[in-house]
């Protein structure tokens, strides 16, 4: 361990012993890069400013837990990150269970904002202080004081619908009015509801509403599954980076257990990423020119991606589940004869990139479009905790690849790309600087693979209350897994965050100003991923008031339609 | 022959050609589109998707069309119709042929020949911006007032360049009749030219030629200028609250605007009817020339082992381009088919220009696109227009 290390370590200490003002009820250090400080709430805000105002700390995510069964108290958990230093900084408070308060720490961490109305949703922790308290992620007609991440709550338990609720929205500033893009908007391929508040065509402000297909993952895996049957859950979480989720997991559990997955596995967990971001990248270059009304840019990308998908076809049986992760390993090998195909595939899609590459770079069109267009600073992308591509086309130069390695990529060490510029223009370079070393890490990975088993062998059961935090770059940012492991072979407590859940916070500061027509691109070029409602707007000519149908009004009129035989 | 009579059957051939030549390019631009992609386009209605447009117009024809409640019904009524039978009616003018004598009967290749037919176009083509208007301000949308509005700004803006580009061939040939402005380009400039109004000295319009049809991408709602319908920010712009063949009669008028377009920017520009080089070159056989090649290519294709699938099909269509190839030597059917073929060559090849243009080009921003019109398009046509003027009068007869 270098003294440098070490003198962050103290740094880190000082800081918390200082700002938590002699309420630090606890301090240890589980894993060598992951730090735990258990503070009193009243000093919570105060620590965490202090992390991030004197030593750069980076929020990551907050857990709520309700940990009533073992220690009769509820816990909130800020996990923070302090990048070039490799360590991960969690700050935890208990918070007893007849008074479920704590400060928020929005106030000096802007970030925070969502993850503190999560855990208000989800465990009833009131977040004190915050600027925009309403619902996150819980159904406008779920009950008051109803906690779904509660122990005593059933993960099958249906609270009644009801369907007059309607999400609580704000108005338009005066002299604005509103422009609703979704939550079904054909530039959206999932829904969400932003909702523009626009003079003329410029963007004054905008409120969104999210999360009304919240599928309750997390609740399943601390209540239903195992240890490895999770894995097959988390690999469904998104739509294009299964393995990411399920390597998070996989390396979260490794991690709290001490398990230790063998060379040849991390190898093949780098290059199954790898290929991954891959196809992503393409993908979303395609989806990009379509927002853009550029349909053959879509056509040629997706066509050079499909062979990739194959690629995970010929490895796995499956194109995007592909049911390779568990804990301590992989579950099957990468194939012999799939080698020879992947260098084939890898050389030609090579190829075609750069030809991608050099079709887009000198389109001035296309720069027109996108240069000086939802430009995010490195201030606001900082401050909001952006991650991913769009924090490195703004001068943040994250990437947990290299700021926390994981897999093989300890040896297999990726090139950053960065740009200073933050427009969409600037992630669309960042994306195709990534193809291309996303390109050679497949190649470096496959020549330098070494042999061996693929599994570790997990003689012991995995010891209880033990955390483990892991991070993966996904081709969007970075994913975070957080496991507190529990007795009946799961999980007592499993947190994901998709990195779409920082990078959406930072569109209104992206569109503020702009034109509606810059609208889609950008929150194209944040590359979101997140799910639906079923609710749309209207307004009534006659009154003028702007409402929002509930599901019921809408069936009651589809039905009085068909009935009138319209 | 009867004025009336013949001109009924004029209208009726000339009406009937479009409206199979508006489903069909709709087809050609899928097809071509689709080969700029790798794709393979409409396949499976007919051979090669042939009877995909037929396809298309049952189903427009027999879906539900619905009057949303809130809608101003009869302005939201109007617009379709409107736009429909304005871009249909610009094709009255525009002249296809020479005089000709078929049957005992003298007459021109061309619906009416009025004599302020280009003023007559730009009075449709002004007109036409209602349509838009209309439908945009009556569906009571915003997604439609937005993108009604933004037609307007953007016909309006365009149609100054195009009308001040329009003038360069007028002072030239120094008539408004179509008719007379394509005899006006008859005859070789400098050896070897066709005197077309692009190459027509003292003054060629190649510039107004470009600026021109420019405007007539941005007059016709085309990529990259089709921000009044972009789907990805106004969902379908002025047409979002329109179904049933109250959306097939805007996209009629997109296709016949596109139509007209073309054959203004021959007439004007590309010399009408008129040959590439003279009759005493041997123009009179480049369409059976290349109808020959055409016919020897389809038929190698056919007899190719790697076209298993199109061994009959594509040997059927050499006879046919053969048997093409064969009419245009029959000299009676060459006195109107010959202007009829340069027409439309020239007129399919600027079509093609308008398919490809989508095929390579991203959507511009509704700023970017007037700030283009105002601050580039205008000067420049209006500097074109005095530039010819000057050069007109001093070198002029």
């Amino acid at each position: 361990m270098s003294t440098e290390h070490e003198r962050t370590l103290a740094a880190v200490h000082q800081v918390a012993a200082e700002r938590s003002n002699g309420s630090l009820l606890c301090a240890t250090q589980p894993h060598s890069d992951t730090l735990h400080f258990v503070v009193d709430r009243s000093a919570m805000r105060a620590v965490t400013g202090g992390l991030v105002d004197h030593l750069g700390a980076r929020f990551l995510i907050s857990v709520g837990t309700d940990r009533r069964p073992l220690s009769g108290d509820f816990g909130v958990l800020h996990i923070f990150s302090l990048d070039r230093d490799h360590l991960y900084v969690l700050v935890e408070s208990p918070i007893p269970a007849d008074d479920l308060r704590i400060d928020s720490i929005t106030p000096v961490v802007p970030g925070a904002a969502w993850a503190e109305r999560e855990f208000q949703d989800a465990v009833g922790v009131r977040a004190e202080g915050h600027p925009d308290p309403r619902r996150l992620l819980l159904p406008d007609d779920w009950p008051e004081g109803l906690y779904p991440l509660r122990r005593d709550f059933p993960y099958n338990f249906r609270p009644p619908a009801d369907d007059a609720a309607r999400p609580k929205l704000a108005g338009a500033p005066a002299g604005a009015s509103v422009f609703p893009m979704g939550p079904f908007f054909p530039v959206l391929e999932e829904p969400s509801y932003w909702r523009l508040f626009v003079e003329g065509e410029r963007i004054v402000g905008c409120d969104t509403r999210l999360f009304y297909n919240h599928r309750g993952i997390e609740k399943l895996g601390d209540s239903v599954l195992t240890y490895s049957a999770i894995p097959h859950l988390a690999e469904r979480i998104c739509g294009i980076c299964g393995f990411i989720h399920s390597t998070c997991y996989c390396q979260a559990v490794e991690k709290a257990a001490g398990i230790e997955a063998p060379r040849r596995a991390r190898y093949i967990r780098t290059i199954m990423l790898e290929l991954e971001r891959i196809h992503s990248h393409l993908l979303w270059l395609g989806i990009a020119g379509h927002i853009l009304g550029f349909e053959t840019v879509l056509m040629q990308t997706w066509r050079i991606r499909e062979p990739v998908m194959w690629l995970c076809e010929a490895i796995c049986g499956n194109r995007k589940t592909y049911g390779m992760n568990t804990v301590g390993g992989l579950r099957r090998d990468l194939p012999d004869s799939v080698r020879p195909e992947l260098l084939r595939v890898l050389a030609e899609v090579e190829k075609e990139v750069v030809a991608v590459r050099e079709a887009v770079a000198g389109d001035s069109a296309l720069h027109a479009r996108t240069q000086g267009v939802g430009t995010l600073s490195e201030e606001t992308a900082r401050s909001i905790c952006v991650v991913g591509p769009p924090a490195r086309a703004s001068g943040v130069a994250i990437d947990a690849r290299i700021d926390h390695p994981y897999a093989a990529y300890d040896e297999i060490r990726p090139r950053i790309v960065t740009e200073e510029a933050g427009d969409v223009w600037a992630r669309v370079v960042v994306r195709l600087g990534e193809l291309a070393e996303s390109i050679r890490l497949v190649g470096e990975g496959l020549s330098s693979i070494p042999d061996g088993p693929v599994c570790a062998e997990i003689k012991d059961e995995i010891p209880p209350g033990k955390i483990g935090v892991s991070v993966v770059e996904a081709p969007r940012g970075e994913a975070i897994h957080f496991v507190l492991t529990g007795g009946d072979n799961r999980p007592y407590r499993w947190r994901v965050r998709a990195p779409t859940y920082p990078n959406l916070q930072a569109l209104p500061a992206a569109i503020r100003d702009g034109n509606i027509a810059d609208t889609p691109i950008t929150l194209g070029s944040l590359d979101p991923c997140f799910s639906c409602t079923e609710r749309v707007e209207t307004i009534d000519r006659r009154t003028k008031a702007v409402r929002v149908f509930s599901r019921a009004e809408l069936l009651k009129m589809c039905r009085a339609r068909a009935k009138g035989g319209g | 022959m009867d004025f009336f009579v013949l001109s009924v059957l004029k209208a009726l051939v000339v009406a009937g050609a479009l409206m199979t030549s508006l489903a069909y390019l709709q087809w050609v631009e899928r097809k071509v589109i689709a080969h700029i992609q790798l794709r393979l386009g409409p396949y499976r209605v007919g051979p090669h998707g042939l009877l995909q447009p037929l396809a298309d117009v049952i189903k427009l024809a027999t879906k539900e069309g619905i009057v949303p409640s809130h809608v101003n019904k009869p302005f939201y009524l109007l617009a379709p119709f409107l736009a429909v039978s304005l871009a249909l009616t610009s094709i009255a003018v525009i002249p296809f042929g020479p005089e000709i004598e078929a049957f005992g009967v003298r007459t021109y290749m061309q619906l009416t020949d009025i004599n302020i037919g280009v003023l007559f176009l730009l009075a449709i083509s002004s007109l036409s911006v209602y349509a838009v208007t209309f439908a945009g301000w009556a569906s009571n949308n915003k997604y439609s007032l937005l993108g009604g509005l933004r037609a307007a700004a953007q016909m309006i803006s365009y149609e100054l360049p195009l009308a001040i580009a329009l003038a360069g061939p007028l002072l030239i040939a120094g008539s408004l009749s179509l008719r007379e402005i394509v005899e006006a380009q008859q005859g070789v400039t400098l050896g070897i030219l066709p005197r077309w109004m692009i190459f027509q000295p003292p003054a060629p319009q190649i510039f107004g030629f470009v600026i021109f049809l420019i405007a007539a991408f941005a007059e016709t709602n085309r990529v990259p200028f089709d921000l009044p319908e972009a789907e990805n920010e106004l969902v379908a712009g002025f047409h979002t609250e329109y179904s049933s063949l109250k959306f097939a009669s805007f996209f009629m008028a997109e296709y016949a605007n596109m139509i007209t377009m073309t054959a203004i920017t021959t007439t004007l520009f590309l010399g009408g009817w008129l040959p590439l080089f003279p009759a005493e070159y041997g123009s009179n056989f480049v369409p059976s020339i290349l109808f020959a090649l055409l016919a020897a290519a389809a038929l190698y294709h056919g007899l190719h082992p790697a076209r298993r699938k199109d061994r009959f099909s594509l040997p059927v269509v050499a006879l046919l381009l053969a048997a093409a190839a064969a009419l245009f030597l029959i000299p009676i059917v060459q006195t109107f088919l010959l202007p009829l073929f340069w027409f439309l060559a020239k007129a399919g090849a600027l079509m093609f220009l308008f398919i490809w243009v989508r095929g390579t080009m991203p959507r511009f921003r509704y700023d970017q696109l007037m700030s283009f019109a105002w601050k580039f398009m205008f000067p420049a046509a209006a500097v074109n227009l005095f530039a010819s003027a000057l050069l007109v009068a001093l070198f002029a007869r």
